[in-house]
């Protein structure tokens, strides 16, 4: 098994990380307390390490903690949130020579609730899932069920365009190919483009009618490293911290302008909802959308400044009257 | 209540000190005429404006929004008008495809000198909101 | 009144008869998530899907935003206007036996020093039906809470799968009440009584997860000032209100006055103790650390509550555990507080 052998070398790199005082944490993944779950291993202790895996699941963007961290961090990294490091870094939100970045090339993550609904059970009713390749195999009862990998990725990894990281100290294994699939990444998207512009505007206040502002998508965003946020601003209240459709649509609005340039795609906002709100149809659309207009992909150049903060002569103004 | 036709937009507009604003001065003494449906806010740049006051102004009701400042090339502060260009793009771009009608978020560039280009935008302006009807995005009960 | 049945087709008829006095809410997916909604008059499909909702059933007594007042500025003072109440009789069908018995955990809070008067009449005005659980999440850890999966201490009527029907047992008067006002019921014979003390026992065999609750007050006391513990329970944590907002014991709430010109309305909604903000508004928040907070959290539901009331804040529902984005588990925190609390 591939995994096993890179798990065995992130573990010895990790302790040898430890050991020689090159960094003060090692953030990466291990067993999670539910069926296939993996959960954040954050941790200064040597011994740990040998808990650290990787595996189809390890879905959680670690940059998430870079910027609550003191110290030094070893830190495990997928494609995408090696991007959101390095969009960090543009930002100045972490120094490149405190973070040592163990890159993981990345298959695609595979998407439990996709499973969930091929088969009609719940995560916690299966046997087994596996990634053979091309194909992931998931045992129901014993018996062996066999789906194209590309019906039981995330949608944000059909869409990934660098899975293997770019900047990195330690690349854990060979870059990986991927299972891509453009069309199915963008298919929430392409049915909202389909509607009449009111109908877009209603199936939005229709989704954030049920937003409860537990904030998960804010709270597990690397890019949303605002120390303040607008909406809990009083003077003035910009919008009322109520969950009320029209102000939870107006926060989702202003997060991603806000976090323009800065997404890497990495679809944690959308995963983490409890209300299965399809957030990554707002901000795989902004994604593309500062690319179109200024060719800018986050993450990409830990040189280059911010999208927002920087501007082109020749930026388009078609628009402007 | 207003009946239908005698309902006029309300239009808010952000312009700076520097150009915009100065324009919207020049066609007042030059006498020359432009909608009255346009309430203004003097800012120091249109970099100032946060799509946030965009959203906001249509949360509380106006039926458009438009923001105004220098030519390229010609900011007070040199780059100001130029981050407000990236701003305006996404947020127009992106609100559109929320959901709201392109001709509520409007942009231009008018300098000190052209009293008579802010009285077209804000009339052109004006006259599109009323094709497009009143701004019923935020109403509690549509 | 004698242990009464229902066959599993026929609960749309019931559900029928029983729509004809109360506002009838069901576990529904027609909002997106599985959370207790209206009735349409027909939909009976949770029957095949319901294992638990993601909202909980707090909601209808106690929503995610809830109008308070409104008030209008007159020339020397307010006018306020309550919200208006039908006083409509409600019936919840479904409910699971750790979520009624959160709310029984939630009515000690919501009658204790002051009757709320938005909570405690809806509170009155519903009946429970209780639908006991037959496939507990890996997440499910009740039975350590001294519940189990089919328990009906805190339900006016209870349904407990037997097959193709449901043994239908009357709890309380009310319970009783609604069993006469339905023609659906059978009368349940004593194969039908063994059968689901089967179930009962058979389900609860089926909840895994398990938690030591022994003298968990006064171990959390002495783990209290242990800063390095918490710190390490604490790390993953990122802060959000999942685990909070969506337990069916939590009932933290903001309140917010919004203006418009001289009318204005207060609201209240759901607040979350994990939020770097929260009691924000007199001054500041007393716990700007990320362990303090994680620290409140488990030390209000299975310490601070039982000093107050009792009874541990906590029923096992799982779906702190089963919600949270980053797997942080509050049995395995307790479990490592415990070890570190035993090992000095």
């Amino acid at each position: 098994m591939k995994d096993r052998e890179t798990e065995q070398r992130l573990r010895r790199e990790a302790k040898a990380l430890l050991e020689q005082g090159k960094v003060d944490y090692i953030i990466g993944f291990e067993t999670g307390s539910l069926k296939f779950t993996t959960t954040p291993l954050i941790t200064k202790d040597k011994d740990s390490v040998d808990r650290l895996i990787i595996n189809p699941f390890i879905v959680n963007n670690l940059s998430e903690y870079l910027t609550e961290l003191k110290g030094r961090v070893g830190i495990v990294a997928k494609g995408c949130d090696n991007r959101s490091i390095v969009s960090l870094i543009q930002d100045n939100q972490v120094k490149r020579e405190d973070v040592v970045i163990l890159g993981v090339p990345c298959p695609g993550i595979i998407d439990l609730s996709k499973v969930e609904g091929l088969v009609g059970k719940d995560r916690d009713e299966l046997d087994d899932v596996t990634r053979d390749g091309d194909k992931v195999v998931v045992t129901v009862d014993g018996e062996k069920k066999e789906f194209p990998a590309s019906e039981v990725l995330f949608d944000n990894c059909l869409g990934c365009e660098f899975p293997t990281p770019q900047e990195y100290n330690i690349l854990l294994d060979e870059s990986s190919s991927l299972v891509a699939d453009k069309t199915a990444s963008r298919k929430g998207i392409e049915t909202l483009e389909g509607m009449p512009q009111e109908q877009r505007w209603d199936f939005w206040e229709k989704e954030f009618s049920r937003c409860i502002r537990c904030y998960a998508c804010r709270s597990i965003c690397p890019a949303c490293f605002c120390e303040r946020c607008f909406v809990e601003e009083s003077e003035p209240q910009w919008i009322a911290p109520v969950p009320r459709w029209q102000d939870n649509l107006i926060f989702q609005v202003i997060r991603n302008i806000h976090v323009a340039g800065r997404c890497t795609d990495c679809g944690e906002c959308e995963r983490a909802c409890p209300v299965n709100i399809p957030l990554r149809s707002l901000t795989k659309e902004m994604y593309d959308l500062v690319d179109d207009l200024y060719h800018f992909k986050a993450g990409m150049d830990k040189e280059a400044a911010p999208l927002m903060t920087h501007y082109e002569t020749t930026d388009p103004e078609d628009f402007i009257k | 209540m207003k009946q239908e036709s005698e309902w006029e937009p309300k239009l808010l507009g952000f312009l700076c000190r520097w150009c915009s604003y100065a324009g919207a001065d020049l066609a007042g003494t030059s006498r020359k005429k432009y909608p009255a449906n346009i309430r203004i806010i003097k800012v120091p740049c249109s970099g100032r404006v946060d799509p946030l006051f965009i959203l906001k102004a249509l949360r509380l009701g106006f039926d458009g929004v438009l923001v105004s400042g220098c030519y390229p090339g010609d900011c007070h502060y040199q780059t100001g008008n130029y981050r407000a260009r990236r701003r305006m793009a996404i947020t127009k771009k992106f609100l559109e495809y929320v959901g709201v009608d392109p001709q509520r978020i409007q942009a231009s560039w008018v300098s000190a000198s052209e009293g008579g280009k802010f009285t077209e935008v804000v009339t052109e302006v004006t006259k599109g909101l009323k094709e497009i009807g009143p701004n019923k995005l935020f109403a509690d009960e549509r | 009144m004698a242990n009464k049945k229902i066959n599993k087709k026929n609960i749309a008829k019931l559900l029928g008869d029983w729509s004809k006095e109360f506002e009838l809410f069901i576990p529904s997916k027609d909002e997106g998530i599985a959370k207790f909604a209206k009735w349409d008059g027909k939909d009976t499909s949770f029957l095949d899907w319901h294992r638990n909702t993601i909202v909980p059933p707090k909601a209808i007594f106690f929503p995610p935003v809830e109008e308070m007042f409104s008030f209008q500025k007159d020339k020397q003072s307010y006018h306020i206007e309550l919200p208006s109440s039908d006083g409509q009789k409600q019936l919840i069908f479904g409910i699971r036996p750790y979520d009624a018995n959160a709310l029984t955990i939630l009515d000690k809070t919501f009658k204790d020093t002051y009757e709320d008067p938005y909570y405690l009449p809806k509170r009155k005005n519903t009946v429970l039906v209780g639908l006991g659980c037959t496939k507990p999440y890996d997440s499910c850890f009740c039975t350590s809470l001294g519940g189990s999966p089919t328990d009906s201490a805190n339900v006016d009527l209870m349904l407990t799968d037997i097959g193709d029907e449901f043994l239908v047992e009357g709890v309380t008067d009310k319970g009783r009440e609604l069993m006469s006002m339905s023609s659906e019921l059978e009368e349940a014979t004593e194969a039908d009584e063994t059968r689901a003390k089967e179930t009962k026992e058979a389900t609860y065999q089926k909840v895994t997860r398990q938690l030591d609750t022994k003298d968990i007050e006064e171990k959390l006391l002495s783990s209290f000032e242990i800063q390095d513990l918490w710190e390490e329970i604490a790390a993953k944590c990122i802060s959000c209100g999942i685990c909070t907002l969506l337990c069916p014991t939590c009932y933290c709430f903001d309140i917010n006055d919004e203006l418009i010109k001289d009318r204005g309305t207060r609201f209240r909604s759901w607040d979350s103790c994990s939020f770097p903000v929260y009691t924000k508004m007199p001054m500041e928040n007393p716990r700007i650390e990320k362990w303090r907070r994680v620290r409140n959290k488990v030390c209000h539901k299975y310490e601070f509550y039982p000093m107050n009331f009792d009874v541990i804040a906590c029923t096992g529902c799982g779906r702190c555990v089963r919600q949270c984005p980053v797997n942080w588990d509050i049995t395995q925190t307790l479990e490592k507080m415990q070890a570190k609390v035993q090992s000095g």
